[in-house]
């Protein structure tokens, strides 16, 4: 047991020593979170050059509206009141005749300009927006710009001119202005959870309004966090066994402990890597979250299932990751058996949407009780706010544990021969008779 | 006592039988060499004894215990090619090795083995910017530094300059005094005769040879006429009842045929030439490896 774990120790130092571990600890979170993350740092980072946009109006009706709208805005929107910083680009409308003779060469114009940085976009609006009937190009409302279909002046735009017309539509069909706004009113629909009965006290409980946080964002984090610690504790066991045999490491170790000492050093080693850093992230996130008034959010019941299910996961994957770094002879050799060995990972990363979306569909339930999948689609749906039967954890945990002690059965096997074996490229049919023969 | 006890142990991969029938016990305290060409099987045998392979067939008795399956603490082993953490310190990889095989800090071992070696200097740095011969001292530490009563070195004077082979011959007799029993296999013939109590030859997975240097040389007689003489290799063709010549330049060794004299013999190189001096001598170690393993060896088995 010693020995086992002085391997433990080396592999673990080996992986956390190293600066490269550090810059990862830092980058993970930001990589894995992607855009989300970089739109939330980035947020200030907003061009506040003035945008010139010309208008043309063949309704004759929205102009005016829209200059009156515009001058609130840029009173109001531009310049942070505190800081009196500018925080976003003032609108400019310049509203011009429209050309009826030829509309097509004023076009070209107002583009040519744009092409050339004197004007940011041109709007024209159809002749017929106040009642749009007939001839779809006579109330058609068009935005020309280099980037239209992202461009943030087309959102105002839209939710300033849509708004006013249907005001004035409203007027039009004879209705007191002063109801305009009951009128057009927008009501949401809620998303809530079930009612339930309080178990102290008996009583029927308030059902709890459920948000995206919880319905997605949370099982999301989960899900991701798990993915992130199997690729850093499990994904380098294939590399790294592969180089202890190429370079006659493991033929020292050999000559120091048993092959499956070796293999459970270097598996507990990327578990201890994993748990490490799962419990900074944990921690560190529970910390935040707190600081920050979201504690609610945080899924403290969900957590020890997270830690039995990610200590399954890598202890699974480990043992197949190093059982076939074992039978690998050069890094071509682990490249290609990298995708087929981390289907278990990959695969629920492809369909988790689906079973998000419906937790307790059929197809998500069996594939969460196929134990290569259970941890990772069995913690998803148990994170997920709608609920699951309570015995399918249990039942995943029982059948992924059975699977796993298969797994490190096998792949001591496997890895006992593989790691002597030197030449040729791993076979499936060879490290099914090493897994049988022994 | 015999450390070491092997009986008609077999090891085949696929269709190559790579040890065949093999018996052999190694007795304590004893330096025991393993000789024979590449391929011939030396590296499995002591792959066998160390547990990391185990024979098809026959038995391993290590310190009077079959030990299937298990790695011994009490055993020291230096594989052919060299095994170490590139990116680990030299002292850091010691520590490692040793603390893995003997369950205990070795500090105090590392520090005194690699100021033996003369390695303190490179103590703290990365094994990948040592030389290979360094790498070497350092693969033979790790080997030792657990104070094994058992030693298995195969090939450890592959690429080491002179200077560095004494210093490991010097560190192995050294071991040796201090009552562990040393195995190690060897392509350089002088080493095997100069340091080793028991020779141990292995070809084809047979063994062919096994005892102390005198009763394998007394196997051969005294076949070999060491002589120099004025007119060199050229004046010695042709000579009746001399088997083969191998000429060393300045000395030619002439290997006299079963039922010839070597008086007669002798007569007539002095008869065509001017002897500076002659020898009478048991065969060396080299040219019985030869007779065995060489290519007069394949000629005859040819035939």
């Amino acid at each position: 047991m010693r020995r086992v774990f002085r391997m433990v120790k080396r592999e673990y130092l080996a992986s956390v020593k190293t600066k490269a571990f550090i810059i990862m600890l830092v980058l993970m979170p930001v990589l894995m979170g992607g855009s989300g993350i970089a739109m939330y740092l980035l947020r200030g980072q907003v061009d506040t050059t003035d945008k010139q946009v010309t208008v043309l109006d063949r309704s004759g009706i929205v102009a005016d509206m829209l200059l009156k709208a515009v001058e609130e805005r840029n009173k109001s929107a531009v310049y942070d009141k505190k800081t009196r910083k500018k925080i976003q680009p003032a609108y400019i409308l310049d509203v011009v005749k429209p050309d009826e003779k030829d509309p097509q060469a004023q076009r070209l114009r107002l583009s040519d300009r744009i092409r050339l940085g004197e004007l940011h976009a041109f709007l024209e609006i159809g002749p017929n927006v106040r009642h749009p009937k007939g001839e779809q190009s006579t109330f058609s409302i068009k935005y020309h710009a280099k980037n239209a279909a992202v461009d943030n002046i087309r959102n105002w735009l839209n939710n300033t001119i849509n708004p006013y017309l249907r005001k004035v539509r409203i007027k039009d069909a004879g209705v007191d202005e002063s109801k305009a706004d009951e009128i057009m009113a927008w009501l949401q629909v809620e998303a809530m959870g079930l009612v339930s009965v309080d178990e102290e006290t008996g009583e029927i409980k308030e059902a709890k309004r459920t948000s995206e946080v919880e319905a997605f964002i949370v099982p999301v984090i989960l899900f991701f966090l798990m993915f992130m610690l199997v690729m850093m504790g499990a994904m380098p066991l294939l590399q790294t066994t592969m180089e202890e045999k190429t370079q006659r490491i493991a033929e020292v170790l050999l000559g120091c402990l048993k092959p499956h000492e070796f293999m459970a050093g270097k598996v507990i080693g990327g578990l201890a890597v994993s748990l490490t850093v799962a419990f900074i992230y944990i921690i560190g996130g529970i910390f935040f979250l707190g600081n920050i008034g979201l504690r609610d959010y945080i899924p403290f019941a969900m957590i020890p299932w997270f830690f039995i299910f990610l200590v399954l996961e890598i202890v699974m994957l480990g043992s197949l990751l190093a059982a076939l770094g074992s039978a690998c002879n050069d890094p071509k050799d682990a490249q290609n058996l990298t995708f087929p060995a981390m289907i278990p990972v990959f695969f629920p990363m492809f369909i988790f949407m689906p079973i998000l979306q419906e937790p307790t569909s059929s197809f998500a339930t069996w594939l969460s009780l196929f134990p290569p999948f259970t941890p990772m689609l069995m913690l998803i749906r148990k994170a997920a706010p709608v609920g699951i039967p309570a015995w399918q954890p249990w039942v995943g945990l029982i059948g992924v544990m059975l699977f796993t002690a298969f797994v490190v059965w096998i792949g001591g096997r496997i890895f006992r021969v593989g790691i002597l074996m030197q030449g040729g490229a791993p076979k499936l049919s060879n490290m099914i008779k090493w897994a049988i023969r022994g | 006592m015999n450390v070491v006890e092997i009986e008609n142990i077999t090891k085949t991969f696929g269709a190559l039988k790579a040890v065949d029938d093999l018996s052999l016990n190694v007795p304590q305290g004893s330096i025991y060499g393993f000789i024979g060409p590449n391929g011939s099987g030396k590296t499995t045998t002591l792959r066998m004894i160390m547990n990391i392979i185990y024979p098809d067939s026959g038995k391993i008795r290590i310190f009077d215990k079959e030990m299937r399956g298990t790695a011994s603490e009490r055993i020291g082993y230096l594989p052919e090619e060299r095994g170490m953490y590139k990116k680990m310190k030299v002292r850091e990889l010691l520590r490692f090795y040793g603390e893995l095989k003997s369950g205990r800090k070795v500090n105090k071992e590392v520090d005194y083995w690699l100021d033996k070696l003369d390695l303190s200097d490179w103590a703290d740095k990365k094994i990948e910017t040592l030389s290979k011969g360094m790498g070497q001292k350092v693969q033979f530490i790790s080997t030792v530094v657990s104070q094994p009563e058992l030693i298995i070195l195969d090939e450890p004077f592959t690429g080491l300059d002179p200077v560095n082979v004494e210093t490991i011959k010097n560190a192995v007799l050294e071991l040796r005094t201090q009552g562990a029993t040393v195995i190690f296999s060897t392509h350089d013939m002088n080493v095997a005769e100069n340091m080793c109590d028991f020779i141990f030859m292995i070809f084809k997975g047979k063994k062919v040879l096994d005892g102390t240097l005198v009763s394998i040389q007394d196997k051969y007689g005294s076949d070999t006429l060491r002589v120099r003489t004025e007119g060199g290799i050229s004046t010695l063709k042709n000579l009746d009842g001399v088997e083969k010549i191998a000429d060393f330049g300045q000395l030619q060794e002439l290997r006299i045929a079963p039922d010839n004299d070597h008086q007669k013999i002798l007569s007539e190189i002095m008869s065509r030439t001017r002897v500076y001096s002659f020898e009478l001598a048991k065969p060396t170690l080299y040219d019985i490896f030869l007779r065995i393993a060489g290519p007069e060896a394949k000629e005859e088995t040819d035939a």
